[in-house]
């Protein structure tokens, strides 16, 4: 049995011995060369990860990434600033805005402040603080960790949701989930390691999910997510034709399969053993996959706790229930996104409607996943690219005003495996608009991820165009030891 | 040695690329230079920032020189040199590179190395793509032969290997095929070239391909991967372009055989030159084919620096081998070129008259009309005339079908008729605490608390045979506000969305049903995002939404919906209809509404106009020659909505004329994004830390002196650029390019990292091959063609590929080249392989892209339904896949492992996943070909025998073995015996792809053998380069 998306164990070879491979040297090469290419004509590995790893020990196994789209309001849902209404309509001082630049959309009007649109509400022993649109989140309040200090440098979507996923804000780098694939490796045969769910919505999104977000960039393809889409056919190129039955299915396999071991035999090119199992791999995927759209087999009491959009298949809610079967079936990286958080305009009713789709279902699989023992070892990733600014977009003080972006602060939550929970960490300024203590740069938030999937984002590097890239990149970056259990 | 041991030592001397094994004197560029760059420049190399101790060991000077008494390296000394001190001391606070560094410490023999190289004077030199490419001498015998095998032999005899057997000639005109027009050989020149016994049979063969149009497809492909050619910006907006001509003029300029120097001056400064044609301004497009990103909100200025920024990396990647993109942050760290040797050359490409904008604005652009474009338009009025007489059949008969169905209505509406009727309501209730009551009539009332927002949910069965629409009626009513619509402070009501569901009895899960248009009686006049029209109801957007205020507001209002499909429910199966009131300030909930349900098809429940049964049920006529003319048509209207096969028809004719239109517009005159310099001159500064608007020092247009200095004067303008990376004395250009083409016929260059010849790069696997062919590729005027053709002519390139378990051991990579190369063909080449092999290919030249099979609902679903996907209607979806319209954020689906063209490209992907096997399988493209050739197989031959060898013909160029056939043979008959018993299925799998064509083979048949032909497709050696 193999993974579905190893390369040939020949590959594999190869890239211990060019080196590229994270800390396999030069050096041991001889003697593992041949010891890999014995292994790798003899019995081909399922992509068990890279040997050298992990790192250090895990503290989880899964990661499920709650991507919401567009860029939450903070000072609506999380970052609580009581006195910000005595500053309602005034110029946001320079002192604070500190030559932040503005996107054009903003660029040329006054910076009024707008305080927030929500009460908000302690919870839980943690006493933390929520906006009173996500009121399901304060049930879960004291499992989460807030990071109320996160940073970005971009202040435009496609950049900061390409760097927030990637590292890097021009496309071209592997995704986390796919850096997870391609150093871990996964446990489920029949599935890829690597998923990624969209919430199917009816209203045209202005960002488009680009399949950079969690393409494998210059790592091999097969550690790239696999889009799960929401239609008759769950992955692309999954379903046979019509007219093509299972049993006819079967025996063409059957005849390929025999007339490529013909070749194998001719050729001696190990490739196309390989081919061979891929083959089997695609059947194999071809009833595992239909099955996991399928939900219809979840208990009544699941609906209920994830909310009545968990019946639509394809909304966020739906995903959310997907996500927690997902990893119980072995996948080892699961990404939801959640579009049309952008909230330029009317934000109270356009930013409720994104709360009402996400806020139970949210709630509801972390709480899922706790009653059914797996959240000690899946961290939940909620957060969007950036935050949006203190000042009003449009009419501070009317219905139409809306917030733009901020790079500066935003708020992301984690929960589960190695996290601290019910931990606030990190702070802003009275405005929301600086970190006023421990800022969190995405870089940070990257090394934390990896450092609790048993990667030392210092060492975990892959050679491409003759420099060793990582995740974090260049600039320093630190793990955030503080919210660690 | 032991003989493991001396194998180990065999190995590492060829697999590191020495070019020099023990016994000889230390290379400095191929032995010192990569330890040094990978272990110590990172610190103690070309860029200061990051640099210790002010210690360079990249130069000589500075690595020698005298600090206090020590020396870093003192030449001839070991024992003196810090260097070897430090990398071998037991002190850990002393040993280099630092353990913190997560650098890996040095080997054993690496130290050695180093060690023998300072004895022997520590001669430096530079890296050896810096040193200009010589030739080297051929001895004696060596002469005689083709360079290519002098220099490869002379390695396999250091390495006790030779040659394997020269290939089959079936699968050399395969191979040659393939690596030079990117397409399988037709049967007929597989059995002339391997009859063909004169001597110069192969190079009658080569120059016969060099010579086809295809030529200059297939060496378009590369270059369009590297020059990131695509047929949309990118990002956000991803507007289409049309920048196609340029793809067409890069075409022509190989099937030309244009020099490659010339093809570089014209694409870095066609423009510039004497009396440009418009041939040689379309030329410059290359660099223009960067993303353009017109995001809202985003600084042109930022975006402006991003594509000039692009244009640098890829001038690195593509022409000198470099990566370039280090030096936009810093000095690279380890070759030689500093930042302000970057935005030196950022100089040249920075007054372009652009603005940074994207979309329709990106200027500047040259006005071009392509002449490839008629060609196009004629295949597209040919469709579309072939199907008008179809439609116009389609429509006679339905005609015909009318008349006796208009009697029946006739008779059925004799006793009026009921457009709308009411459903069975199950249950009616408010999310948020209206309390609702449905009264006998089937009108809700809202009553009991207001709450600012909430939803009504309505679950409901009906009788009705189908749904086509739903019919929404607002009704004032006295405990209203003013008697008016709502009970909220204005009396009027805001509904901001309405979705429909159907959900099976005792089934936990929800079937979202779309409606497509809406329309209401009246409804207020509004600007942008706001609340008015009833259209914004069906966008789940709660910023606008459908309100009648401004109208009267103690009348009755009625809204029509259109589901997206007549909807069937089955006898378990209700319908939810949900309405939201979710506007921002909300208080306008509707109070007095009522629900009902139409079948009646079409424009029925498009318009608010009594529908046409009902006008006919109101004239209460008995014979049809009184009907009115008007209402006639109306009624034949709404019954070709529910034609089926007119309406097939009509769809097969819409798409073609959608597409006649659509290439019409391309035949005109086109914007087609070029270089033109702006009138006053850009200043360019370095850009700190490579921050757009972080200016530092300001330079001026030069380039790098570490590659080959120039003067100021000749350093103007993009044309002396382009010069000096085409000059004799540049070292990189043509061994970059000569490598290229190497990849071509190999799959891998002899440098394996394309991109990069800088210091981390690999070395060549050849450094004489490489050399020898980058200077033979300058003396004969950069004649890409010259160098392909000894390339492929050569014993290297025609040896066959299998491999025996001692290579495979011994060479698993085949760095020595002691077999011929063995790889999974791209994968548009699998593609353009089966529509050749089925007789499907349209092998017309250049022209409008064109849309192959792609999974319905890719483009819709990223973009929300803002794109859509429609496939090319006739001969055009029948075009080499290079046509195919490359949309940047989503790649054409069944081009698996290619580049992304979002930045340039330059090395191979290929993987082996079930994703891949699943694509061809299942691909429409590769479908539809192994149908077509399933038919011409059935109907050229007799026996099973010859079918199937006919099959393997023109997929593998040759026969079956026996072994083979039984296999096939067997998969013949069980997928034939299944479809004679189940020929509804054999229908199935034979109709999908374009309309129908004639079809005279028995469907079970065809069937039967369209599986095998799957089949082949789908074999290792179908898709392989052998």
């Amino acid at each position: 049995m193999n993974n579905p998306f190893e390369n040939t164990a020949l590959e594999e070879t190869r890239r211990y011995f060019l080196g590229r491979g994270a800390g396999v040297s030069l050096g041991a090469m001889a003697f593992s060369l041949l010891e890999n290419l014995r292994r790798a004509t003899a019995e081909p590995k399922q992509n068990l990860g890279l040997p050298d790893l992990p790192h250090n020990p895990p503290r989880t196994k899964n990661v499920i990434f709650l991507t919401q789209s567009g860029g939450p309001s903070q000072i609506e849902l999380f970052d609580h600033k009581p006195n910000l209404m005595k500053w309602a309509g005034k110029e946001l001082p320079d002192s604070i805005r500190g030559g932040q630049r503005l996107t054009t959309m903003t660029a040329n009007q006054k910076q009024l402040i707008m305080p927030s649109r929500t009460k908000f509400q302690r919870y839980g022993e943690s006493g933390a603080t929520l906006g009173e649109w996500l009121p399901y989140h304060g049930e879960i309040a004291d499992e989460l960790c807030f990071i109320k200090s996160m940073v970005t440098d971009e202040i435009n979507h496609a950049p900061a949701m390409t760097k927030f996923l990637t590292g890097h804000q021009l496309p071209g780098r592997p995704s986390i989930g796919a850096w997870s694939s391609y150093g871990l490796g996964s446990e489920n045969q029949n599935l890829p390691d690597y998923l990624v769910l969209i919430s199917k919505m009816k209203r045209p999104s202005d960002q488009p999910l680009y399949d950079h977000y969690w393409g494998s960039g210059f790592l091999p393809s097969q550690y790239q997510g696999v889009k799960l889409r929401n239609a008759k056919e769950p992955v692309l190129y999954l379903r046979d034709p019509n007219g093509m039955p299972r049993s006819v299915r079967r025996g063409m396999l059957n005849g390929i399969s025999e007339l490529n071991q013909m070749r194998l035999k001719q050729t001696g090119d190990p490739e196309i053993e390989t081919r061979i199992r891929q083959y089997e791999m695609a059947w194999r995927m071809q009833s595992s996959i239909p099955e996991l759209n399928d939900l219809s087999d979840e208990p009544e009491s699941t609906f209920e706790l994830y909310g009545p959009d968990s019946r639509r298949p394809g909304s966020y809610a739906a995903n959310c229930v997907q996500a927690r079967r997902l990893i119980e079936r072995g996948v080892r990286f699961v990404q939801l996104f959640h579009p049309d958080w952008d909230h330029h305009s009317r934000l109270s009713s356009w930013c409720i409607a994104r709360c009402r789709d996400t806020d139970q279902a949210s709630a509801a699989l972390v709480k899922d996943l706790k009653q059914r023992g797996l959240l000690d070892e899946t961290l939940v990733i909620w957060g969007g690219e950036f935050g949006r600014g203190v000042a009003g977009q449009g009419k501070w003080d009317s219905p139409e005003g809306g917030r733009d972006h901020h790079p500066r602060c935003f708020t992301t939550w984690l929960a589960g495996g190695g996290v601290k929970a019910g931990l606030t960490y990190g702070a802003t300024d009275e405005f929301s608009y600086n970190v006023a203590e421990n800022p969190v740069h995405v870089r940070d938030l990257h090394a934390t991820v990896l450092h609790l999937l048993g990667i030392d984002h210092e060492r975990f590097t892959y050679r491409h165009q003759g420099l060793d890239f990582k995740l974090t990149g260049v600039e320093p970056s630190r793990i955030i030891k503080e919210i660690l259990t | 040695m032991t003989d493991l041991s001396r194998l180990i030592f065999v190995l590492l001397c060829a697999l590191t690329g020495n070019v020099v094994c023990a016994a000889d004197k230390i290379n400095f560029s191929h032995e010192i230079l990569p330890i040094l760059s990978d272990r110590c420049f990172h610190c103690h190399g070309p860029d200061p920032t990051h640099r210790e101790a002010d210690l360079r060991l990249d130069l000589v000077e500075a690595a020698t020189e005298n600090r206090d008494g020590t020396f870093a390296i003192a030449p001839g000394k070991p024992e003196l040199s810090e260097v070897l001190a430090r990398i071998t001391s037991s002190d850990s606070d002393l040993l280099m590179p630092p353990a913190d560094s997560h650098r890996k410490p040095l080997t054993k023999k690496q130290i050695a190395t180093i060690r023998q190289w300072i004895a022997e004077g520590a001669q430096w030199g530079k890296h050896w793509s810096f040193e200009p490419p010589v030739k080297v001498a051929l001895h004696g015998q060596e002469a005689n032969l083709n360079p290519i095998d002098a220099l490869v032999q002379r390695k396999l005899t250091e390495a006790r290997l030779t040659f394997s057997e020269p290939a089959s000639r079936r699968t050399l005109i395969r191979r040659l095929s393939f690596d030079l027009t990117g397409l399988p050989p037709s049967v007929e020149d597989v059995e002339a070239f391997v009859n063909d016994n004169s001597p110069d049979a192969d190079l009658k063969l080569v120059n016969r391909l060099l010579k086809s149009k295809h030529y200059g497809e297939r060496m378009a492909m590369w270059w369009l991967d590297l020059a990131r050619y695509s047929d949309t910006d990118g990002f956000q907006q991803d507007s289409t372009r049309t920048n196609w001509p340029w793809r067409d003029w890069v075409i022509q300029s190989f099937n030309e055989n244009k020099p490659f120097d010339q093809f570089t001056i014209e694409q870095f400064a066609g423009d510039l030159l004497p009396d440009a044609t418009d041939e040689q301004k379309l030329a410059t497009c290359f660099h223009r084919n960067h993303m353009t990103n017109g995001e809202g909100g985003r600084d042109p200025e930022e975006s402006r620096v991003d594509y000039v920024i692009d244009r640098v990396n890829t001038t690195g990647t593509v022409w000198l081998g470099l990566t370039l993109g280090c030096c936009q942050c810093h000095s690279h760290k380890f070759d030689p070129i500093s930042q302000t040797d970057y935005y030196s050359l950022y100089a040249f490409f920075n007054s372009i008259d652009e603005d940074g904008k994207a979309g329709n604005r990106a200027k500047p652009y040259l006005k071009y009309q392509s002449p490839l474009a008629e060609r196009a338009v004629l295949e597209s009025q040919q469709v579309v005339d072939q199907r008008k007489p179809l439609e116009a059949a389609a429509l006679q008969q339905a005609k015909q079908e009318f008349e006796p169905w208009l009697m029946e209505q006739m008779q059925r509406v004799e006793n009026g008729f009921t457009a709308w009727h009411l459903p069975e309501l199950r249950s009616v209730k408010s999310v948020e605490g209206t309390v609702l009551t449905a009264e006998k009539t089937g009108v809700i009332q809202a009553s009991g608390p207001t709450p600012r927002q909430d939803d009504y949910r309505l679950v409901a069965a009906t009788a009705l045979p189908r749904i086509t629409g739903l019919r929404l009626e607002v009704f004032p009513h006295e405990s209203h506000t003013g008697g008016k619509l709502s009970r909220g402070d204005s009396g009027e009501f805001i509904l901001t969305d309405v979705k429909l569901q159907v959900r099976r009895e005792g089934s936990s899960q929800l079937k979202d049903i779309d409606f497509v248009s809406a329309i209401a009686d009246v409804e207020k006049d509004v600007k942008g995002r706001n609340y008015g029209k009833i259209k914004d109801t069906l966008d789940d957007d709660p910023r606008n939404g459908w309100t009648t205020e401004t109208h009267d507001a103690q009348q009755k209002h009625v809204a029509v919906f259109e589901l997206a499909e007549p909807l069937q429910l089955e006898e378990s199966e209700e319908l939810i209809f949900v309405m939201l009131h979710r506007s921002t300030e909300g208080d306008a909930n509707i109070g007095r509404f009522r629900v009902m349900l139409t079948d009646q098809p079409g424009p029925a429940v498009r318009s608010l106009e009594p529908m046409p049964l009902e006008v006919l049920a109101a004239a209460n006529l008995k014979e049809p020659e009184k009907l009115e003319p008007k209402l006639k048509q109306r009624l034949l209207d709404q019954f070709l909505v529910d034609h089926d096969l007119y309406q097939q028809r009509k769809t097969e004719l819409d798409q073609a004329q959608a597409q006649l239109a659509q290439v019409k517009k391309g035949a005109g005159e086109l914007n087609v994004m070029v270089l033109a310099e702006r009138q006053e001159p850009r200043q360019t500064f370095v850009l700190e830390r490579g921050v757009w608007d972080k200016h530092g020092k300001q330079v001026t247009r030069s380039v790098p002196a570490a590659v080959l200095p120039l003067p100021a004067e000749q350093t103007k303008d993009r044309l002396d650029l382009a010069e000096w990376l085409v000059s004799r004395q540049n070292p990189l250009t043509a061994r970059v390019v000569v490598n290229h083409l190497w990849q071509i016929s190999f799959g891998t260059g002899l440098v394996r990292t394309p991109g990069d010849f800088g210091l981390q790069g690999e070395l060549p696997t050849h450094p004489a091959v490489l050399d020898w062919l980058a200077v033979e590729l300058m003396e004969h005027d950069w004649d890409l063609q010259h160098i392909l053709r000894l390339i492929v002519t050569s014993r290297t390139y025609q040896q066959q590929s299998s491999l025996t378990a001692e290579l495979l051991e011994r060479d698993p990579e085949n760095r020595l080249l002691a077999r011929g190369a063995r790889f999974r063909l791209p994968s548009w080449m699998i593609r353009d392989a089966a529509l050749q092999a089925s007789g499907l290919l349209n092998p017309a030249l250049g022209g409008p892209p064109v849309m192959p099979y792609q999974p319905p609902g890719v483009w819709t679903e990223m973009f929300m339904g803002r794109f859509r996907y429609e496939p090319s209607q006739g001969a055009a979806q029948y075009r080499r896949s290079l046509y195919a319209f490359w949309r940047r954020s989503s790649a054409p689906t069944f081009l698996f492992d290619s580049a992304q063209r979002r930045v340039c490209e330059v090395q191979p992907r290929r993987t082996n996943t079930p994703l891949q096997a699943l694509t061809l399988l299942n691909d429409q493209s590769m479908l539809e070909s192994s149908r077509e050739l399933a038919r011409t197989a059935i109907q050229q031959k007799r026996t099973t025998e010859e079918r199937l060898d006919f099959i393997a013909q023109h997929i593998l160029s040759r026969t079956l073995k026996q072994q083979e056939s039984e296999v096939l043979k067997q998969e013949q008959q069980q997928s034939f015996t299944f479809y004679q018993r189940n020929q509804d299925e054999a229908l199935k799998l034979i109709s999908s792809g374009q309309p129908p064509v004639v079809n005279k083979v028995s469907p079970d048949e065809l069937a039967a053998y369209m599986v095998v032909a799957s089949m082949v497709f789908n074999l290792d050696e179908a898709i392989t380069h052998e």
